[in-house]
């Protein structure tokens, strides 16, 4: 069974061989093929080769093409930094005050930045691959790439001092991303959502409600309109937020392992399918092979029988370094259970091992 | 006007806890024109204020906008109140040195930590954000401080905070310094296997595990006369 015809069989209640898996793979890539992550930039054939290479090697259920979330920001002017071999962090803001924000213009996905390169990749892996796994482009989130182009904190504070700039800027953000998951459904592949500065480890549910979710459902009701359905990805804390987020119409919402799948379940499953948690950094970095599939065992007992369904996943993407011992863990902890979970036997072997 | 100085405390108080930078400012110049000790203005008033704020923040009733707009009125007093602080007695090494690691430029956790820190007394060296390993030690070293408190967001720059433990050690100067590590992908147990002293999961918490280490510290170093 190929990962498309597993998420169709999971859709109409078929008979599975597992669960969808998916180990979000980032810049890892770049060690599958034996490149430096810096070569990646503004080499669309390069990235793409080392995502067909990393989804064969490992034999996940999603392909993301993802480098950073700075892309659209640093198409609309941001500085990003690019470390010889790490990933890409911001350098700078395009912007340091309110009133510079009308200088700011949404992207055009064709010409600026490292936009063309990355859609390059996306076309280059849907041809290469798109016809057995799901592929996606990665989309920051208007609130997010609005953070990146005035920085974190001057946002922040303007949400409470000068909320009318900081809708003027979300707007231009949106009209970016909207140019730029037009590029991405145009390239065969589906625009895949991450707002982390959405988080409530950073601002009030209300707040999200007020900056966040107006945005991400105008995109989200753009990639509908092509007949697609969204993951939405936020970081960190969630729980104040899972109606919120539901309600941006997104159909997948991932959670990141600062929250709780069960409690996600129990709150939103009826509504939206969900994937996650497994901690990106203290078990799938660190960790051995064994906490591994501890933690994929714990997540599958929490959520596999969310009403609309569950993707075993990692709570975020995954660091450069991560081992791919681990990554195959994660894959072979999710064959073993196999389909249908018997989560008796999984309580069972919990108890056991307490 | 607050009658007295226990209600002009409690004024300054609720400015920062209700974000309201002007009166912070204009309470302190208040206490200043009454002769109020400027060391208790801070403590009682705008540290007070602070302290709550952080409580708030804890029981997510105020979340990081909140916070930074509180700690805006409580800088806002502090500059008027600090020229008037008696002079310090320097009975005690409290100062921080604080970054972002090197590879990493997420700072606003950093920042709130640095927040909470010095509203609870203690004297912070921020070298900023992308900081190189070597330099925390050299800072450390230069300002005679007792603690290094070293944070990050990314997975990517976790090593790095190794790295300032292993030249602490080759240069044989561990035991002078706490080192304390924060920030989303570290754990408790990655402070551990680097070998540092403390791991705190947020900006109260971590000065929790400041006074934990190196005991409190009187505000601004000062004793009232």
């Amino acid at each position: 069974m190929n990962s498309l015809e597993r998420f169709a069989a999971y859709a109409r209640g078929e008979q599975l061989d597992r669960l969808p898996c998916v180990p979000i793979v980032g810049n890892t890539a770049a060690r599958v093929l034996g490149v430096k992550v810096s070569e990646f930039r503004g080499n669309g054939k390069l990235l793409a080769k080392a995502h067909v290479a990393a989804y064969r090697r490992f034999g996940y259920d999603v392909i993301r093409i993802f480098t950073d979330l700075y892309t659209q920001a640093e198409a609309m002017g941001a500085r990003v930094h690019y470390p010889d071999d790490e990933t890409a962090y911001l350098a700078a803001p395009a912007i340091h005050s309110a009133d510079q924000i009308p200088s700011l213009k949404p992207v055009d996905p064709y010409k600026d930045g490292n936009l063309p390169h990355h859609l390059e990749a996306m076309e280059r892996v849907y041809q290469a691959v798109g016809k057995e796994v799901v592929v996606n482009g990665a989309l920051t989130g208007p609130f997010t790439t609005a953070s990146f182009l005035i920085g974190t904190e001057n946002l922040v504070r303007l949400t409470l001092r000068n909320p009318a700039a900081v809708h003027e800027l979300c707007e231009v953000a949106l009209q970016g991303a909207l140019a730029y998951a037009r590029g991405i459904l145009d390239t065969g592949c589906t625009p895949s959502i991450t707002d982390a500065m959405c988080s409530s480890t950073v601002i009030s549910p209300r707040q999200f409600k007020e900056f966040g979710q107006p945005y991400l459902k105008r995109l989200v009701d753009f990639i509908h309109s092509r007949g697609r359905a969204v993951t939405l990805h936020i970081c960190g804390k969630t729980q104040p937020i899972w109606e919120a987020m539901a309600d941006t119409g997104a159909d997948c919402l991932s959670i990141d392992n600062a929250a709780d799948l069960e409690q996600a379940k129990v709150r939103v499953g009826h509504r939206v399918r969900l994937m996650g948690n497994v901690p990106p950094s203290e078990i799938m970095l660190q960790g051995t092979p064994a906490q591994v599939r501890a933690a994929v065992r714990r997540c599958i007992l929490q959520a596999h029988d969310n009403p609309k369904g569950f993707i075993v996943a990692s709570g975020c993407s995954l660091a450069v370094e991560t081992p791919y011992a681990n990554i195959d863990a994660m894959l072979a902890a999710v064959r073993e259970i196999g389909w249908p979970v018997h989560a008796e036997q999984l309580t069972k072997d919990e108890l056991t091992c307490a | 006007m607050p009658e007295n100085n226990e209600e002009l405390f409690h004024s300054l108080s609720d400015a920062v806890v209700e974000m309201d930078e002007d009166r912070a400012r204009q309470l302190s110049v208040q206490a200043v024109e009454r002769g109020i000790d400027a060391y208790a203005a801070i403590d009682y008033g705008l540290v007070h204020g602070m302290t709550r704020a952080g409580q708030l923040f804890e029981t997510e009733e105020y979340f990081i906008p909140e916070l930074l707009l509180c700690s805006d009125a409580m800088y806002a007093g502090l500059d008027i109140l600090r020229p008037h602080l008696k002079q310090s007695t320097g009975q005690r090494r409290r100062k921080i040195v604080m970054g972002v690691v090197e590879g990493d430029t997420h700072d606003i956790g950093k920042n709130l930590v640095k927040i909470m820190l010095e509203a609870s007394g203690f004297e912070i060296v921020d070298l900023g954000r992308d900081i190189a390993p070597q330099r925390f030690v050299d800072t450390a070293v230069a300002e005679n401080a007792c603690v290094i408190a070293l944070s990050t967001l990314m997975t990517t720059t976790m090593d790095a905070m190794a790295e300032v433990i292993q030249l602490l050690n080759q240069a044989k100067i561990r035991e002078r310094f706490k080192v304390i590590v924060g920030g989303g992908p570290i754990s408790q147990a990655f402070a551990d296997r680097i070998g540092a002293d403390g791991y705190a999961n947020g900006a109260p918490s971590a000065v929790k595990l400041v006074e934990a280490l190196v005991g409190q510290a009187a505000w601004g170093g000062v004793v009232t006369a």
